[in-house]
């Protein structure tokens, strides 16, 4: 994988895999690519790792004061392990002298049971080659050296092999099904149901107009900024040429922009001034034209005295709409345009949907 | 200094003409290391050499181990022994001998299952990993 393509640390937390211990092969383990933003953390395919679990057999040893380095062999790759000595252990078995006296041997010594658990103890961390190793821990690099850091290590006990094909074979699955299929945090919205892709295309649709401040438009030209919700779709085919037939992506998105296109109609955003083969579409909140024509009836028709008292009804706005501006204007569109008016003071409400001018 | 890896071998793999060919032994010689199992069948303290021998396609195989490391341990004739060690050509052995660093014995194991997940691991490496897998493949391309 290219270092760029690496995921960015903060979405680390969202592969199930970074939190867990791996369990890979050690010669994964050892080839593993260093990220490039944090140190100690490494990349198998695209998943971060830091914590990986090792069964091996012991084919190297060396002990010092406070830790052991383990060779753990696991038929694929040799990895050091570096396993820290725990209080207990560091204590020597040097008390041998306090055997327990001969009348003492048939009750019950707690001293002496707590050094047999303690004998117990050490037989599970002390391990001599040729012994079975698990091993858990964090991956460090120290001298250009691969190694693990334990946080839990201890012997197992396998002889007859069973926990050792069982490991290999689970290993194996575990490659199969999580760390070899690649992390698609996209398909998690891609995966969504399709109403939540149109909510989206017309919320992308909608800051586009408003970005740009668009006062008209024709379908296809707001075509491509759809485009990102198909991530596979290939270039919309050039004006003139028909999209090629069985792009089922492309064809998606035509039915997308079209559900949008009359969702966005229902709730008045965008309005056709006229019906006709050539689909422009005004934008509600930029025809100036609009605004004026509503402006000018509230104005007009406040003065006559039927309505000065009261102010103009909603439904008396919209038929002079209708008759001066166009018959395509929705009750949606002009709630629009006569909340937008109000919240610049040039109508007031009278009350619930009646309105005036005011004139001073 | 960390010993190399030890690569699942099956016994008859080790006596195939890939590992006793002059040259490829030389090449790999102390450098090739394997793990392998199969039953007890003779040893000699004296000359610390032990024999391991199975049976596979109606065939005997032998594989001659030199057990001067792992000494002194407790031979129990017919028993299942896994051993993890390097491949040397030594005079007065036919075909090659295993220079043992782990010896143990693991009697009862399930032989079947073991090869079945042994090839199964091959398998994947070879999917994944052509490089690794070449190595495996020489011994392999003999049987």
């Amino acid at each position: 994988m290219d270092p760029a393509e690496e995921l960015p640390s903060m979405l680390w937390g969202l592969d199930p895999i970074f939190s867990a211990f791996a369990r890979l092969h050690v010669t994964d383990i050892l080839h593993m690519r260093e990220s490039c933003q944090v140190p100690d953390i490494y990349f198998y395919k695209s998943h971060p790792i830091h914590k990986v679990d090792v069964l091996g057999t012991v084919v190297y040893k060396r002990e010092r004061e406070d830790f052991f380095c383990y060779g753990v062999d696991d038929g694929t790759g040799v990895i050091n392990c570096l396993c820290w000595k725990n209080d207990p252990m560091k204590e020597e078995l040097d008390s041998d002298g306090g055997k327990p006296s001969d009348d003492l041997q048939h009750s019950f010594n707690l001293a002496v049971e707590v050094k047999k658990l303690k004998q117990a103890q050490q037989t599970h961390f002390r391990l001599e080659i040729g012994e079975l190793l698990r091993v858990r821990g964090q991956v460090k690099t120290s001298r250009q050296q691969r190694e693990m850091m334990a946080s839990t290590y201890y012997k197992v006990n396998d002889p007859v092999m069973a926990v050792q094909i069982e490991w290999m074979s689970d290993v194996l699955q575990l490659y199969r099904e999580f760390y070899d299929k690649p992390l698609h945090l996209q398909n998690i919205s891609a995966s969504e149901s399709p109403i939540t892709s149109l909510s989206k295309a017309t919320q992308i649709i909608k800051d586009f107009l408003e970005q740009k401040a668009v006062s008209k438009f024709r379908p296809y030209d707001i075509q491509d900024i759809l485009q990102p919700l198909f991530p596979s779709c290939p270039e919309v085919a050039p004006a003139g040429q028909e999209p090629v037939a069985g792009s089922s992506t492309c064809q998606q998105l035509h039915v997308l922009l079209k559900e949008a296109l009359q969702l966005l109609q229902d709730e008045g955003v965008v309005y056709r001034k006229v019906k006709s083969q050539d689909e422009v579409y005004f934008v509600t909140a930029q025809d100036k034209d609009l605004l004026m024509a509503v402006k000018d009836i509230i104005r007009e028709d406040s003065k006559r005295e039927k309505y000065q008292e009261k102010g103009c009804h909603i439904l008396h706005i919209l038929s002079s709409v209708r008759q001066r501006h166009s018959m395509n204007v929705s009750k949606a569109v002009l709630e629009l345009v006569l909340k937008s008016l109000e919240c610049n003071s040039d109508i007031i409400s009278t009350r619930d949907n009646y309105f005036t001018y005011f004139i001073i | 200094m960390l010993p190399a890896v030890a690569v699942y071998y099956f016994p008859w793999e080790v006596n195939s003409g890939a590992l006793q060919d002059g040259e490829s032994v030389r090449t790999f010689g102390s450098k090739t290391n394997f793990a392998h199992f199969s039953r007890l069948t003779q040893y000699e303290p004296e000359k610390s050499r032990a024999s391991l021998t199975t049976q596979h396609a109606s065939k005997e195989h032998h594989v001659v181990i030199n057990t001067s490391f792992v000494e002194p341990f407790n031979p129990i004739i017919g028993a299942q022994y896994i051993v993890l060690g390097e491949i040397e050509t030594a005079q007065g052995v036919d075909g090659v001998r295993v220079c043992a660093r782990v010896l143990n014995c693991v009697d009862g194991v399930n032989i079947a299952l073991l090869q079945k997940v042994i090839n199964e691991q091959r398998s994947f490496f070879r999917e994944r990993r052509p490089d690794l897998w070449s190595l495996l493949q020489r011994s392999r391309a003999c049987l």
